[in-house]
């Protein structure tokens, strides 16, 4: 007898897997990796947005009408991603989101031995440094990358990189923060 | 004491004869102014012999009830002085055994009394000495904590220096690298971060 925590694995990996099929069918790889970052991106919406989270497992909604209201919240999303997260809204599984995420990246990792390295630089990325940082990822992990850049001018320099939830911090301001803290916690050479 | 008794008992019969006789020479007397001559030193027998025998008889009641008892008041005041002498010399025994016995008893609190004086004096001196090393432990323990005490306070003035020291290091040193660093140069410390960094796997 399934307990509920296998019914609630295999649902997730039902979403997750038509999820990724979707995408894959309707546009290959690169479709696949457009719905992980939508996925990315809503997931971290549903972390911010209280009222989107709440409204769409609400049960004072109907089922229809979550799904309705999921359906105009990502119109603009990839289909794959927008007909899956409806169908949860409307079985109010909405809140497995996060769990669907990483999923779907695992499933990439496994049928497309494809991952998402989220980068953050201070200056856009030349094409030098994303050959780097992808031979970098396909040494670590043996998985093809495809990288998700982003900007940040806050972090002074150097670069920040995920995979996965597996993070490399090598930025400036980490350093510095680190070399703040040691230099407040050193105590002078004193004994 | 037995014969100066006899001897106040001759006194006695003595002095009773010369009663006896007086009466007999104011008869003669008399009897001179009658008659005159030997016959004034002469007795009147007629006198004499009742007067003799009344002393007579006096004599032997006196000698017979008189002097007994005399003589039992005189034993008995002499036992009774002889007592008091025995009582008075076992009084003076036992003042002097007694003397002897509070002297000793006395001797004996004069040596009490300067143990117990000795006793003080020691219990005092450890007292003070008792005293003297707690208030030296005391004041070694308050000037341990005192330096406890300003050691923390130097430790967090120092820790709060040393802080504002890094913050206002770390500050500058963003702004410099914020406003000094070029795109080439950006790119150039990524790529050495990045073959520089750890793996994503842990190895």
């Amino acid at each position: 007898m399934a307990t509920n925590r296998q019914v609630e694995k295999q649902k997730v990996a039902i979403y997750a897997d038509a999820m990724f099929k979707t995408a894959d069918e309707v546009g290959g790889k690169d479709a696949v990796l457009e719905v992980r970052n939508q996925l990315r991106s809503i997931r971290h919406l549903m972390y911010s947005d209280m009222d989107l989270s709440m409204a769409l497992g609400s049960s004072e909604y109907t089922a229809a009408e979550r799904r309705t209201l999921a359906e105009a919240a990502f119109a603009d999303c990839h289909i794959a991603f927008r007909e899956v997260v409806a169908m949860m809204a409307e079985r109010g599984d909405i809140e497995d989101l996060t769990k669907v995420y990483f999923a779907y990246a695992s499933l990439m990792e496994q049928k497309l031995r494809l991952c998402v390295c989220d980068v953050v630089t201070a200056v856009p990325l030349d094409d030098d440094l994303r050959t780097l940082i992808k031979e970098k990822v396909q040494a670590d992990l043996g998985l093809e990358a495809a990288l998700n850049e982003s900007v940040d001018a806050s972090i002074l320099g150097g670069i920040i990189m995920s995979v996965n939830g597996m993070r490399i911090d090598a930025s400036m301001i980490s350093q510095l923060n680190r070399a703040r803290y040691t230099l407040k916690e050193t105590d002078g050479g004193e004994s | 004491m037995r014969t100066r008794a006899k001897k106040a008992g001759l006194i006695g019969v003595a002095a009773c004869a010369l009663t006896a006789a007086l009466p007999v020479l104011a008869f003669a007397a008399e009897g001179e102014e009658e008659a005159g001559g030997l016959s004034v030193i002469l007795p009147d027998m007629l006198e004499f012999v009742p007067m003799l025998l009344a002393f007579i008889i006096l004599w032997i009641i006196l000698a017979k009830f008189g002097w007994p008892m005399f003589n039992g008041m005189l034993e008995k005041r002499e036992s009774t002085i002889r007592e008091a002498l025995k009582k008075s010399e076992e009084a003076k025994i036992e003042s002097e055994r007694m003397l002897a016995e509070y002297k000793e008893q006395l001797a004996s609190a004069k040596a009490e009394a300067t143990q117990v004086v000795a006793d003080a004096r020691a219990t005092g001196e450890a007292v003070k000495a008792d005293i003297e090393a707690k208030a030296h432990a005391e004041a070694a323990d308050m000037i341990a904590k005192a330096k406890v005490s300003i050691e923390a306070e130097k430790k967090a003035a120092l820790a709060e220096l040393q802080a504002s020291i890094a913050d206002t290091s770390i500050d500058v040193a963003q702004k410099i690298i914020g406003q000094d660093l070029s795109d080439a140069e950006h790119r150039a410390i990524i790529e050495r971060y990045v073959k520089e960094a750890g793996s994503f796997n842990g190895n």
